[in-house]
């Protein structure tokens, strides 16, 4: 990255975006249904009755949440007819999972995106799609929670774009050009990133200590005091997201090592079945995800199609 | 530890479906990655049904369950498996087969490189094509390197070597001509720029190309070859690997490794892999594509 003034982050900076995120008005008409099932996600034992009672008092979330469940995402032999029936056969987790998809895409207004919203989704549901399957090789991990911890990370480029959009164009559009990370950008220009800002809103929102864990330090996992193992997750899964065509549609000019990069070494003192994973093929498994993920992303928030990004792999075989 | 694949379906032709579902074809993939290190992923399963489906007409078989069985049960398995993974391979080879190995190479891999040896004296970048073919992946290269010629790589000299067994692959590469077949991935700007039109269906490559691509016939698995080929920045050897055995195949990676300098790059075809075959490379990956990369000396990686 060409050498610039980085900016730094101060207490002065860090009140600033608390308070212009408290101040927002328009802010995350978010669905009634999302603050309480997130809530309910918290807890152990959840009732399946108050989650489908709950997902009803909204039509449009129920209706997009049974089109999700019936998605090539989810597998299923016989789509779901009803929120019960979806929570009957895929179990209850995994449709709060799926709720939980719907509801963030309604949140935010189409108009304020800085971010293509297509690009920011792709990569947010596949971040999500990428946690969870990596967490199905590691014994004992909470899939769900992998896929929820996914989905959120990114909370702050919303808040970027909604209160931040005057300073974040910029950001975006030298990113872009130079094919730098976005949070490293963010921090030279900004002296703050979406991990701050995503924060904000979290903590405006009482979302679970662990979600806000792995939205501040996402991108630096060695900073994180809790859930250590779960933000080095998703660090990692975001960078493979970013090397496979799930990114912010532009090319990053950077080289990955997820092995050396310690992120794993954290997750693999807490996860031995780490060691043994076959991070090619499994990359090579994921290609085939990353369709069904643009499809994914078209059916929730109603798109035209956009072009794979550039780094997008390239169809393999013959 | 294996890998099982996960629920998402198949995207595969209507009518190929009840073909490529065969839930033998899963497992010959799995087979065949196991030997190979090549993977065929869902939506490219029925290329290896296809290749199945032409080894099982000329090995008289009728069920991908007996083809199957052939593969793994009869006394010259390791010969079939060995004529499969040639049919799925074959016509892999053309111009500009892979972007993004390219643009990893062009956008990440040459300034790091050049950042790296700026302070070396003489300004010198090797890139090797292992198992070259007919030269399509050398002239690629070259090309490329030229692109950069005028603002990356201004003052650096370029040595592309591009080396394969077979003889008259080696003369085809030389002579640097091609059809449309080859040339389907080249756009018009490469082919005005760095072509000359030889009838109305081939294309020779320029003088000005060839001149940075030196060919040679060489055998990998001569070892006191293999030891004279060291300095190397960068090494593709795209579906080769295959021809040879789990020892030979560890042996001539290994070679790769030391021909390598600190920091550099060996590439593999886009669905293969390396496997476990050699732990002092890093897998890395860049955008839609991956390589191993033997750390350099400053990264304090070894």
């Amino acid at each position: 990255m060409n050498p610039s003034p980085t900016v730094t982050m101060t207490a002065t900076t860090t009140a600033t975006i608390r308070d212009r995120v408290r101040r927002i008005k328009t802010m995350p008409a978010i669905p009634a249904v999302f603050l309480p099932l997130l809530k309910l996600l918290a807890h152990d034992e959840v009732e399946v009755e108050e989650v489908v009672r709950l997902v009803s008092y909204d039509s449009a979330i129920a209706a997009q949440c049974l089109r999700v469940a019936s998605s090539p995402l989810f597998a299923m032999a016989q789509p779901p007819k009803s929120i019960k029936g979806a929570v009957m056969s895929l179990g209850l987790r995994r449709v709060e999972t799926i709720i939980l998809t719907c509801c963030l895409g309604q949140a935010f207004p189409t108009k304020k995106w800085v971010l293509d919203p297509i690009v920011f989704w792709r990569h947010s549901l596949g971040c999500a799609m990428v946690c969870r399957k990596i967490s199905e090789k590691l014994a004992g991990a909470d899939r769900e929670k992998a896929y929820t911890a996914g989905l959120m990370h990114d909370l702050g480029f919303m808040v970027n774009c909604l209160v931040f959009s005057k300073e974040f164009a910029p950001v975006m559009e030298r990113a872009c050009q130079e094919g730098i990370p976005l949070h490293e950008v963010e921090q030279a220009t900004l002296g703050f990133t979406h991990c701050e800002t995503g924060r904000a809103l979290a903590e405006k929102w009482a979302l679970a200590d662990d979600i806000v864990e792995v939205i501040s330090h996402h991108h630096a996992v060695e900073d994180s005091q809790k859930a250590q193992p779960l933000v080095a997750l998703v660090h990692l899964s975001d960078l493979l997201c970013r090397m496979r065509g799930m990114g912010y549609g532009y090319y990053e000019r950077h080289k990955v090592d997820l092995m050396a990069d310690p992120a794993w070494a954290i997750l693999k003192k807490e996860y031995h079945d780490l060691e043994g994973m076959d991070l090619v093929r499994f990359t090579f498994e994921l290609d085939e995800a990353v369709e069904t993920i643009h499809t994914l992303v078209s059916m929730i928030f109603g798109s035209t199609p956009t072009p794979p990004e550039p780094s997008s792999p390239e169809k393999r075989g013959r | 530890m294996t890998i099982t694949l996960q629920s998402a379906r198949p995207q595969l032709s209507p009518k190929r479906d009840c073909d490529a579902v065969d839930p033998v074809y899963p497992q010959i993939r799995d087979l065949v990655y196991k030997v190979s290190g090549i993977y065929k992923a869902d939506d490219k399963l029925y290329l290896l049904a296809d290749g199945c489906g032409r080894r099982m007409k000329l090995a008289g078989v009728r069920t991908p369950r007996e083809y199957w069985d052939r593969l793994t049960a009869s006394s010259n398995r390791d010969a079939e498996l060995r004529e499969l993974l040639n049919e799925i391979t074959i016509g892999e080879t053309c111009l500009f087969r892979s972007q993004p190995q390219i643009d990893a190479l062009r956008k990440v891999i040459l300034p790091e490189l050049i950042a790296e040896k700026s302070k070396q004296i003489t300004k010198r970048l090797r890139i090797w094509s292992a198992g070259c073919s007919t030269g399509e992946e050398s002239y690629t290269l070259a090309m490329n390197m030229l692109e950069e010629s005028e603002r990356l790589l201004k003052g650096w000299t370029i040595e592309i070597v591009g080396t394969d067994l077979n003889d008259r692959s080696v003369e085809t590469a030389k002579a640097g001509i091609y059809g449309d077949y080859a040339l389907r991935n080249t756009t018009d700007f490469y082919k005005r720029k760095y072509f000359t039109v030889v009838d109305d269906k081939k294309l020779q490559v320029r003088p000005d190309v060839k001149k940075l691509v030196a060919f040679s016939r060489m055998n990998l698995q001569e070892d006191s070859r293999m030891l004279f080929m060291k300095g190397m920045d960068v090494i593709f050897c795209c579906n080769v690997l295959i021809y040879f055995d789990g020892i030979s195949k560890s042996k001539v990676i290994n070679h790769f490794f030391s021909n390598l300098n600190f920091g550099g790059y060996f590439f593999l075809g886009t669905s293969e892999s390396l496997m476990k075959l050699n732990e002092q490379f890093h897998l890395v990956h860049f955008p839609g594509t991956i390589a191993y990369w033997k750390p350099s000396l400053s990264s304090g990686k070894l």
